[in-house]
């Protein structure tokens, strides 16, 4: 017998999947404007254990798209947000919270007991050490990434590097957010869409495989480029 | 006609990914092209040739989070 707080989850998945995203344990890597979502979307769902990494702390500059920031919260720290948030909005959702920066040395430990990994972050190199890492444990890895009113989408299974061929230069750090900034809707949007794949592959159910996922809000446009 | 993210658009002669970027209003500083699967770096947009035929990826760089 499933929690009533899952009631309208079951006309769409079943009792016997509701109970496994409750055994499920997803790593979360960043909790900002996508992590902050990512993390509301499947703790509403019902995965059971949410890790989430981020050694930041709030400032206001993040007020207009990070669901966890508040006016009442600038200057504490993200991962302690997620958790309190969680404890209010689902408590059979646990949250561990780490607030540091994933690295080469620590990301092993972070991806330990975890099914896959939720890729959050905000810098291109932070991002290749998580497909580093999640290939060494043999872990997916669900990539998204937001500029303005773009956003982008794909799942990397062990072993594909697909991030090579979004981010083919090695010196490069940042891209167009850089320009445009990042709005709200974007952020949830990918963010919506990273819970939904997240959700597919603990579930078994067939998702992006070797494509990107490519959102334009400003001309409504969904797109799926084959990354090869 | 050539392929570009996965629609097809005319080609002529001559054509170059730089004329292509700016026909097709890719303004974005931060772009990713790939022309039959390989990288073409931006400071060959102008000098790299696509053929009749070519598949041709445009892909805005984005890695905000």
């Amino acid at each position: 017998m499933q929690p009533q707080r899952y009631l309208r989850n079951l006309l769409s998945i079943s009792p016997e999947e509701q109970a496994r995203l409750a055994e499920c344990r997803v790593l979360v890597v960043g909790c900002g404007g996508l992590g902050g979502f990512v993390l509301e979307y499947l703790g509403r769902l019902g995965v059971g254990f949410l890790r989430v990494v981020d050694p930041d702390t709030f400032n206001e500059g993040n007020l207009n798209r990070q669901l966890l920031s508040s006016s009442l919260n600038l200057g504490k720290p993200k991962v302690l947000a997620a958790q309190q948030r969680m404890q209010a909005v689902n408590p059979l959702a646990r949250v561990e919270g780490h607030q540091t920066l994933l690295t080469e040395e620590n990301a092993a430990e972070l991806l330990s007991d975890c099914q896959l990994a939720v890729d959050c972050l905000d810098t291109i190199p932070a991002r290749r050490t998580l497909q580093k890492a999640c290939a060494e444990a043999g872990l997916p890895l669900v990539h998204g990434a937001v500029g303005g009113w773009l956003g982008q989408v794909c799942v990397v299974r062990p072993g594909e590097n697909l991030l090579d061929l979004i981010y083919p230069e090695p010196s490069v750090e940042h891209g167009e957010e850089y320009e445009q900034g990042t709005l709200s809707f974007s952020a949830g949007m990918v963010a919506a869409v990273q819970a939904a794949e997240t959700a597919k592959l603990l579930l078994g159910k067939p998702g992006l495989r070797g494509e990107l996922l490519v959102l334009d809000l400003l001309n409504a446009s969904f797109q799926r480029l084959r990354l090869e | 006609m050539i392929t570009v993210n996965t629609r097809e658009n005319p080609w002529r002669e001559g054509l170059t990914v730089q004329a292509l970027l700016d026909e097709m209003g890719f303004i974005f500083r931060h772009i990713i092209v790939r022309v039959n699967g390989e990288f073409v770096p931006e400071e060959a947009y102008a000098q790299r040739q696509i053929a009749d035929g070519d598949d041709v990826q445009v892909m805005h760089l984005i890695a905000g989070g």
